[in-house]
């Protein structure tokens, strides 16, 4: 019934339609807050669903009116237009009640909208505080971390270990008790007890300071005074000079001594200071003479300070002077050059140049002779020289076979075996030679001096042959080291030179001088004799025939001496070439015989004549004599003398050839022949006389 | 025409002994260790020395292979002589026999294992033993020498069983001949004789000097050396080396050499000979060919 409830709610319309005009006006006087429309308190009291369903009627019906008034329209007629009217209004009461529905389902969304912004709003407000307090929170958790992680600057300090802490600490700072159980107040004591502690140290390093201030003062004070000293002392020295010269005790004659070697060359002060020292420990060890009298060794040094001075003169003077003589020298080459060879020299020269200062050691012997040794040191080669002299107490007269025995060239030669000093021993020498074309240094050893390895080893000069050293410095123990044998050894060699020297002038007479003590090594009757004792030469002596094992065995160098002995017995003769090494007498010398008679007998083709080498040569050591054996020499050739008498009267008689022995037996021999060899009866015994075989 | 000048090198005290000690030194004896490995020879200064030859004959043979393994001192005086056993080595020079023992030589400072003196008459001087002889059949060494007298000792005991006595002068060298069983001597008097053990007598005398193909008065009577082969015997010395035939005693053939003989020794069929009077021992591989020398 939609008319019915149109007009139902027509009435509602009409009424509410009515009414809104006023009921607006008082309305929104009486209820201006709250409702603009009537509907507004409608709306909460009907149903949506009815209204919705209500709206759906309207609109059948509109549609239906309008389809009867299109039908009656289009019908026409007269009383249509009334039902056309009356279906009119009835349309307008639909829309009517379409525009009230409108409105209320306007209002309806405008109250859900309003209801919703409110629930909204609300919501926004929660979550607002929501986020605040989250905030709060996150903000106050960090701040519980940080507080949590806060590092107090008490834990950055090293406080001493708990035991420590409680063992030291005086209790009213430690509190044990307390302390024990509650760590916060256990650091706070241990803080309390670092401070304390820390006051007391800077209290004490304000004191030490203090006593360092006090202490630095004084020394001051002193090293005043010790400078003050030395002046003085300088005085008390020149006035004790006269007491000194009254007591023989040069001491100022020392301390110049000492003076001038400061000005020595390294090797040549290291020489210096060492053979002192060795002269005055063998003059303590002398007791019965008076101390520092008895000087078998003396040491002094000569040459000029001042050109040693000269040698390390300031750059700018040597400059100037060079400038001067630069200018010299151009002047003098315009006008004429020196020829190269000229120039080459003066290289020479200047390579091989002495330190102008040289030390002189004076050796003396228990015979009153002495040996002159001069050391000098060639700067640029870096090596010492000496050269020798012995004199003796009374004048010698040579005889001409010692020529060379006592001569300044040849007296030192070998002292070491080996040690010749032709070759320089500095390898390093070798390549400055090549440069100014200086072959070797033997050429230059007659004015500089030989080079000899003992002199080298006495200036502390060490040339190590595996590893060449770029500079090589004086060492003080390898001097020390070898002082004494080297002095021996040399003293030694004069006495046995010397020893030699008077030998020789007798052999040259034709004597064989055999002292007392020795004679017991041979039998009282020899009839052999010494004939002529000459020197050869060397080449001389490898040229022999019959010396040619002891060439190959290499005993024959140049550094030997070379002798010929002739022996001589009725018809036959011996010749002994003999080799003698400058070691002698802990060297022997070595003989080869060449034997003349019926034929010629020599080593190689006669076993006799070789066992009487081997009695000379092997069994040297028992015509040693009494140390220091300056008899070998001497009693080896007596012992040839009487060897050549044995075999001469030992001698088979060949039955083939007429006429008697030349020389009859007259030695006593137990047997002629013995072994497969069929020797000779060569060794003599004492005292019994006889002669028997080795 | 110049020498070339041997290198010379600084010797001092004790090399120059040494090298005059090698100069003058006289290897009279030698003999074969019973491996067959090493030699050992005696010199006039009674040092006795073994040389490994195996190591010096070995391919790789250096100049040290030459070198004595080990050198000590035996005797007083020369070791004229010296003879191997199965397991010894017997050596004798001044008028005593020493006996060592291979096993035990080469280690350093090995002492002899006994030594013995035949009884000699003189008491002067003790003669020289020339002449070491092994009888292998008796087991008995007979010993020659100074005293012109053949002394055979028995090696199980120790004790001298037999003298055989005839020669003039001394007695040089000895050989035996195994089929008889004879022992030949040959003397400084110039004889050849030829013993018979069994009968302890002399058998039969050959002198030497006295055949004018082989005599060399020059050089005297003295007979040297000597070996034999059963029919056959070799002999020199003074007179020329000299091939003889023992039953008929007759000279066959004369060697040409000039320098009276030393050693002398039959090897299958070469004769080996030396005549050393250094310290050198020259080793014959074959007649005439001599490959190197060992050196003391």
């Amino acid at each position: 019934m939609s008319s019915e409830s149109g007009k139902k709610r027509k009435p509602k319309v009409i009424r509410s339609d009515g009414a809104p005009a006023e009921g607006k006006r008082n309305r929104s006087d009486t209820e201006q807050e709250g409702k603009y429309y009537s509907e507004e308190a409608e709306v909460d009291l009907r149903d949506p669903g009815r209204d919705y369903e209500l709206y759906k009627y309207t609109c059948q019906e509109l549609q239906r009116l309008m389809a009867e008034i299109q039908d009656l329209k289009s019908r026409g007629g007269k009383d249509v237009a009334i039902e056309i009217e009356e279906r009119r209004i009835q349309s307008c009461v639909h829309f009517m009640t379409l525009k009230k529905l409108n409105r209320l389902a306007h209002i309806r969304l405008k109250k859900g909208r309003d209801q919703t912004h409110e629930a909204k709003q609300k919501v926004d407000a929660y979550h607002l505080q929501l986020q605040n307090l989250l905030y709060e929170v996150m903000h106050l958790q960090k701040e519980i971390t940080k507080c949590l992680e806060f590092k107090s600057k008490h834990e950055e300090i090293d406080l001493v270990s708990l035991e420590e802490f409680y063992k030291e600490a005086p209790p009213d700072i430690s509190k044990a008790e307390v302390t024990m159980g509650d760590p916060h107040q256990q650091t706070l004591a241990r803080l309390d007890w670092e401070l304390e502690q820390r006051k007391r140290l800077a209290e004490k390093y304000r004191e030490c300071l203090s006593n360092k201030e006090k202490i630095l003062k004084e020394i001051e004070v002193k090293k005043e005074y010790l400078s003050s000293l030395q002046p003085r002392l300088n005085s008390i020295m020149q006035a004790s000079l006269p007491v000194q010269e009254y007591l023989f005790m040069p001491f100022d004659q020392a301390h110049k001594q000492y003076e001038t070697a400061r000005h020595l060359p390294p090797p040549l002060y290291v020489l210096f200071v060492q053979a002192t020292a060795y002269g005055q420990a063998c003059a303590h060890m002398k007791s019965s003479q008076p101390p520092r009298q008895d000087k078998t060794l003396s040491v002094a040094i000569e040459g000029s300070v001042d050109e040693a001075k000269a040698l390390f003169k300031p750059p700018e003077d040597s400059q100037d002077d060079e400038s001067d003589s630069d200018a010299e020298e151009e002047q003098t080459t315009k006008r004429r050059r020196p020829t190269l060879g000229v120039q080459l020299d003066d290289k020479r020269k200047e390579m091989l140049k002495r330190h102008p200062l040289s030390v002189m050691l004076d050796l003396k012997c228990k015979d009153d002779s002495v040996l002159h040794l001069t050391f000098y040191y060639l700067m640029n080669l870096n090596i010492m020289t000496v050269k020798a002299k012995v004199t003796t107490a009374t004048e010698l007269i040579t005889p001409i076979s010692a020529g060379d025995l006592l001569s300044p060239d040849s007296v030192l030669s070998c002292l070491y075996p080996g040690d010749h000093g032709k070759k320089t021993p500095n390898p390093a020498n070798q390549y400055q030679f090549d440069k100014v074309g200086i072959l070797t240094l033997s050429d230059y050893v007659l004015e500089l001096g030989h080079p000899y390895l003992w002199v080298q080893k006495l200036g502390g000069l060490h040339f190590p042959k595996e590893q060449p050293q770029q500079t090589v410095i004086a060492d003080h123990s390898l001097s020390a080291s070898h002082m004494e044998t080297t002095m021996k050894l040399l003293k030694t060699r004069v006495q046995s030179r010397l020893a030699l020297h008077k030998q020789f002038a007798s052999l040259e007479h034709g004597i064989v001088p055999v002292t007392s003590d020795c004679q017991y090594l041979f039998p009282a009757k020899v009839v052999s004799h010494l004939v002529k004792w000459v020197t050869i030469a060397h080449e001389d002596y490898m040229e022999l025939h019959f010396t040619k094992d002891i060439v190959d065995a290499g005993l024959a160098g140049d550094t030997n001496l070379y002798y010929m002995a002739l022996i001589e017995r009725g018809t036959a003769k011996l010749q002994a070439a003999v080799v003698l090494n400058p070691g002698y007498s802990s060297i022997p010398p070595i003989f080869q015989l060449c034997l003349n008679w019926k034929g010629e007998k020599t080593n190689s083709n006669d076993d006799n004549i070789r066992a009487m080498e081997g009695e000379v040569n092997v069994c040297y050591k028992e015509l040693c004599g009494p140390w220091p054996s300056h008899q070998l020499l001497t009693n080896q050739l007596q012992r040839l003398c009487v060897l050549l008498d044995v075999y001469l009267e030992t001698e088979s008689h060949d039955d083939s050839v007429e006429g008697p022995k030349e020389f009859p037996q007259e030695k006593m021999c137990l047997r002629l022949f013995r072994g497969p060899s069929r020797m000779k009866p060569f060794k003599y015994n004492h005292p019994q006389g006889f002669f028997s075989h080795r | 025409m110049e020498r070339a000048v041997p290198l010379v090198v600084p010797l001092g005290q004790t090399e120059v002994f040494q090298a005059l000690q090698r100069l003058h030194m006289t290897i009279f004896s030698q003999s074969v260790s019973p491996c067959g490995k090493f030699l050992a020879a005696g010199n006039n200064y009674g040092q006795i020395a073994i040389f490994s030859l195996s190591a010096a004959l070995s391919s790789e043979a250096k100049e040290e292979s030459k070198k004595p393994v080990v050198t000590f001192q035996a005797h007083d005086g020369p070791v004229y002589s010296m003879v191997s056993t199965d397991r010894h080595l017997l050596s004798a020079g001044d008028g005593e026999v020493k006996a060592w023992l291979w096993a035990e030589m080469l280690k350093k400072g090995c002492k002899e294992l006994w030594r013995r003196q035949p009884p000699y008459r003189t008491s002067l001087e003790v003669p020289e033993i020339n002449a070491l002889l092994l009888v292998p059949k008796e087991n008995s060494l007979i010993l020659a020498g100074g005293d012109c007298q053949l002394h055979t000792m028995d090696l199980e005991t120790g004790t001298f069983t037999r003298v055989l006595r005839g020669h003039t002068d001394y007695i040089h060298c000895l050989a035996l001949r195994e089929r008889s069983p004879e022992v030949l001597s040959g003397g400084e008097d110039g004889a050849v004789r030829l013993w018979d053990l069994r009968t302890a007598k002399e058998v039969q005398t050959i002198e030497v000097y006295k055949h004018e193909e082989c005599s060399r008065p020059h050089n005297g009577r003295w007979i040297g050396c000597l070996a034999t082969d059963s029919d056959w015997m070799v002999c020199g010395g003074g007179p020329a080396l000299t091939l003889w035939h023992l039953r008929s005693s007759t000279p066959t053939t004369v060697f040409p050499i000039r320098a009276p003989q030393k050693h002398v020794t039959f090897y299958q069929d070469l004769v080996l000979t030396a005549a050393g009077n250094s310290c050198r021992v020259d080793v014959f591989t074959n007649l005439g060919y001599r490959a190197f020398s060992l050196s003391f």
